[in-house]
Parts: C-alpha cells; sequence; structure tokens
C-alpha cells in the first residue's frame, strides 16, 4: 500500500469511528433528554418502546425515514435541499479537531499516528469557531427557502442571534487562549493536566469562571436551545425556520442541532474542564500497575465532563422559560459582551504580571 | 431609556442575586430536586388505570328491572331535561295495557352529551343511569349515535345486579302508569 493510501485509510478510520461515536451520542441524548424532562416534571418520558423507552432513538428514526418528504410549491427547491446539509456538515465537521483522550502518537511505517484526535492542528479551536459560525447559513437559508413567513421570522432570528452570541463564544475564549498561549485544543488540554486546580475554570493566576459563566450562556444561545430557542419558538413561530421541513430534512436539522450540543460541550471540557485530564494528579490505572489502561480512564473522564454539560442542557431547558427577542440581544450585548471583554483585560493583565514574577 | 417608572436603586443584596443568576438557581434546584425524589405522577395509561371514584359520570346506559322488562316509561321527562339535546324518545303505548307507555326508540348522540347527569336526575323511574365506562374513542363518529338495544347493551353489562319491577318493590304505592294487577279488587 502507497503511503498515501494508508494515511487515507487510517484517517477514514478515526473519521468513522468519531461519527459513529457522536451519531451513537446523539441517539442517546434524543431519549436521554426526553427522559430527564419526564423526570424533572414528574412524568416518565417515553415508556412504550423497548424496557423503560430504550428503544425509541430507533423507533423515531424509522419514523423519520418513512414520513412523507414535502416541498411546499413556491419553496427554492436547491437552498431548500441544502440548508438541512448545509446545517448538519459544520457541526460534524467541529469533531476533527477534538482531543478526546490522551496525547498519544505512534508511527506506522513512517506515519504518525494520533489515535484519539483526527488532526491536532495548530488553529483547533479557530477553526471550529468558524465552521460553527458557517452553521447559521443553514438555518438562515432553511427559513428563507421555504416560502413560508414563519420560518423567515425564525431564520433572521437566528441569523442576529448566532452572530451575537457568536461573538461572546469567541471571546469567552480568549481568555483560556491567553493562559494556554495556544490555539491547538491538544496543547490547551495537555496544559491542564494533573489535578483539577491546574483547570482553566480555577487556574492561576486567572480563573476563568466569568469566562465559563459567559461560555455556557453563549453555546447555549448558539445551539438554538432552551431558553435561547427563537428561531424554533414553537409558541410563537409554529416551529421556526424548520416549520416546512418533513421527513429526513427534518432529520438532518434535529441531527445537526444535537451534534452541535454535542460539539459545544467538548470544547467547554476541553477549554475549561481539562479535557481528558482526571481531577486528580496523574491516573488511578497507573496506581492499580496496569498504566497501559490509562486511556479508558482519560477517555471517561471526558466523557464524564461533556455528558454532564449536555445535562445541563436538559436541567436548563426544564427550568427556564423563553427569553423575549429583546431581552435576548440586550443580555448578549449589554451585558455578556462587556462582561466577556473585561475578562480579556485581567486575563491579560494577570497573565501580564505573572510572567513578570516569574 | 426612557423613563419608566421611579426606579429604586438596587439594595446590595439584590445586587448580588442579579449578578449571580440566585433566581435562576433556585429554580434549577427546584427541577434537580424534582430528578433526585423522583415521583412520577403518570400512570401508564393503558397498561394501568386509576380507580375511578364512585360518583364518577361515565357511559349513559338504560336500566332493566331483574325480571327483564325495561324500566323507560317513555315520559320525555330526560328528552327536556337534557341541556345539550343528547336524547331524542320516541313513545308509545304498551299493546297489551292501554295505560302503560313505553319508548318505542331511545336514540341518544353521545357526541354531544357533557355528562352532566341531569336526565338521569330528572327520570323519575330510575331508567337512566351512568355507567363508569368511559374509553369510547371511535374512529367514526357514528359510532356514538346509540339505540335503544346498545343503551340497553350498556346498562345489562354494568349494572348486573337489578332492581325488582317497582310495583312489587311497593305494592301499595299506586303509580298512574302501571296496571294494579297484583292488588286485589275491592269487594263489592
Amino acid at each position: 500500500m502507497s503511503e498515501f493510501g494508508l494515511r487515507l485509510a487510517i484517517s477514514l478510520t478515526q473519521i468513522a469511528a468519531v461519527m459513529g461515536i457522536v451519531i451513537v451520542t446523539v441517539l442517546i441524548l434524543t431519549l436521554a433528554e426526553r427522559k430527564v424532562l419526564g423526570w424533572m416534571q414528574d412524568r416518565m418520558g417515553p415508556m412504550e418502546v423497548g424496557p423503560y423507552g430504550i428503544l425509541q432513538p430507533f423507533a423515531d428514526a424509522i419514523k423519520l425515514f418513512f414520513k412523507e418528504d414535502i416541498v411546499p410549491a413556491g419553496a427554492n427547491k436547491l437552498l431548500f435541499t441544502m440548508a438541512p446539509i448545509l446545517c448538519l456538515i459544520p457541526a460534524f465537521i467541529g469533531f476533527a479537531v477534538i482531543p478526546w483522550g490522551p496525547n498519544w502518537k505512534f508511527e506506522v511505517n513512517g506515519i504518525s499516528v494520533t489515535p484519539f484526535v483526527i488532526s491536532d492542528i495548530n488553529i483547533g479551536i479557530l477553526y471550529i469557531l468558524a465552521f460553527a459560525s458557517l452553521g447559521a447559513y443553514g438555518i438562515i437559508l432553511g427559513g428563507w427557502a421555504s416560502n413560508s413567513k414563519y420560518s423567515l421570522l425564525g431564520g433572521l432570528r437566528s441569523a442576529a442571534q448566532i452572530i451575537s452570541y457568536e461573538l461572546n463564544v469567541g471571546l469567552s475564549i480568549v481568555g483560556v487562549l491567553l493562559l494556554a498561549g495556544s490555539l491547538s485544543l491538544v496543547k490547551i488540554t495537555d496544559a491542564q493536566a494533573g489535578g483539577f486546580w491546574n483547570w482553566y475554570l480555577f487556574a492561576l493566576p486567572a480563573p476563568q469562571i466569568f469566562a465559563f459563566v459567559v461560555y455556557v450562556i453563549s453555546s447555549v444561545a448558539e445551539t438554538n436551545r432552551v431558553p435561547f430557542d427563537l428561531p424554533e419558538a414553537e409558541s410563537e413561530l409554529v416551529a421556526g425556520f424548520f416549520t416546512e421541513y418533513s421527513g429526513l430534512r427534518f432529520a438532518f436539522f434535529f441531527l445537526a442541532e444535537y451534534a452541535n450540543m454535542v460539539l459545544v460541550s467538548c470544547v467547554a471540557a476541553a477549554l475549561f474542564l481539562g479535557g481528558w485530564n482526571a481531577p486528580y494528579p496523574g491516573t488511578i490505572m497507573a496506581l492499580l500497575g496496569v498504566p497501559s489502561l490509562a486511556w479508558v480512564e482519560n477517555t471517561m473522564w471526558f466523557a464524564v465532563k461533556t455528558y454532564s454539560f449536555l445535562f445541563l442542557f436538559f436541567w436548563l431547558r426544564a427550568t427556564l422559560p423563553r427569553l423575549r427577542y429583546d431581552q435576548l440581544m440586550r443580555f448578549g450585548w449589554k451585558v455578556m459582551l462587556p462582561i466577556a471583554l473585561g475578562n480579556i483585560v485581567v486575563t491579560s493583565l494577570a497573565v501580564f504580571f505573572y510572567n513578570q514574577m516569574k | 431609556m426612557a423613563t419608566t417608572t421611579t426606579s429604586k436603586r438596587p439594595s446590595l443584596s439584590e445586587w448580588f442575586k442579579t449578578v449571580t443568576f440566585y433566581e435562576i438557581l433556585v429554580g434549577m434546584k427546584a427541577t434537580l430536586s424534582h430528578l433526585l425524589n423522583y415521583r412520577p405522577v403518570t400512570l401508564q395509561y393503558p397498561h394501568e388505570k386509576r380507580t375511578l371514584p364512585d360518583n364518577y359520570r361515565g357511559m349513559l346506559a338504560l336500566l332493566r328491572y331483574d325480571d327483564g322488562t325495561e324500566k323507560c316509561v317513555g315520559c320525555d321527562l330526560c328528552e327536556a331535561a337534557c341541556p345539550s339535546r343528547v336524547i331524542r324518545v320516541v313513545s308509545a303505548e304498551v299493546p297489551d295495557e292501554p295505560t302503560k307507555r313505553y319508548s318505542k326508540e331511545y336514540y341518544m348522540d353521545m357526541t354531544r352529551c357533557l355528562f352532566c347527569g341531569m336526565c338521569v336526575d330528572a327520570c323519575p323511574v330510575d331508567a337512566l343511569g351512568m355507567t363508569r365506562e368511559f374509553e369510547w374513542a371511535v374512529y367514526d363518529k357514528r359510532q356514538l349515535h346509540l339505540n335503544k338495544q346498545q343503551l340497553l347493551a350498556i346498562g345489562d353489562r354494568s349494572f348486573p345486579v337489578r332492581e325488582k319491577r317497582l310495583e312489587l318493590q311497593h305494592p301499595n304505592v299506586a303509580f298512574f302508569n302501571v296496571a294494579f294487577k297484583h292488588v286485589p279488587p275491592k269487594p263489592n
């Protein structure tokens, strides 16, 4: 096999593995969200399909496959078809730079393989932010191409909302980047090794607690989740930008939203919560004398952090009512933005004086 | 900013609560406590059913006496009492007993019924009863236009223990539409 072929095979295997993990996570989430919401509201959630409703995601998938796929009259057919895909691709593409396990490298026939990250690029977080903002195109085009006023309103809301809150996400991350001195997610995660006091949420000289709060709120807004689900606002806009969508196209929007949630949670875990690092120094596996199994523990910690963040999404959804649109914009620009900017100033000063003292 | 109401300067504790999202955290605590002390209030309906109260007002039914004769005397009072005009009674004389009437046809349009129970109250001979049957979802509304036979059948299965005929229950009471066969004629 040629070198190129081997490289391609390794990359494709990794991509398939990560895609599989993401899709399984999305399947789990569709069930978990309904279950958690049900439990928090003293209901049971889905119970009919399989024991305790475990097979519900598959039932949903089958239903979506066999639903009638309608293109409304007067819709722009090309854009209508493209929109869900435009939404889905940016949501999945970000996972290429997420390090979900220890930073290992080994060589296969002279090709270096990093098993726990598809590609460690120097501008990892910038790449994620860039593609995340591309997802807005899918939503806006979906709203516009549907030839429906409600969809158009949903799409326009989404445009303003995603641009406003994308800014806050970007600015809240800057503090972490200043501390880490790198845009590579692998390097940022490595810098947080050795116990939870080294996570950038708590790390000296500048704990990023405010930045984390800004990031959480902005990422909830960016993924169009309650209480910031104005683009879909079912009580005002029927279903917002995907009102006219049905069947598999709707499923793509749905999948994209959940994939975005997973991506945002992974980034939060990697940037603020130490990524795959355990909250204690070293690993238990190493103490038990099986250091070769340390990756199990580390990926488990990454999963725990990601899933706790996802749980926060559900928790917020069960608690909060939807914001009004002007409240959303005012909160984003007048509250979140100054806090994020202030955090950058404080972190810069702290890092500067910390380096002076060294 | 437009001047709205007289704005009071927030106290330090109010300001602190706003900054720390205190109200939101209280709400999140409430939802989490429901998750941790999880006591579902829902029933898995087709599999488990609620015990109905004794005075539950379910489907209406026509009743019989224990010898199988219908209680209904075709007096139309239920039709008059019904606020949503569910009931339609066509009464006729009993062929053999000229003083006695019965309902020749009896229709109920259950699509309109409010289950208020006024027809049951109005009935002088307790010929109508409210059963505890409530699972009456149908695909075709016309299936809810019940006739006399259907209503009697509902009564038969819901009230297996029947009463004796009125004249047997109260042999000394005169009923204006009941033939007094059991009272011996006065000796002249």
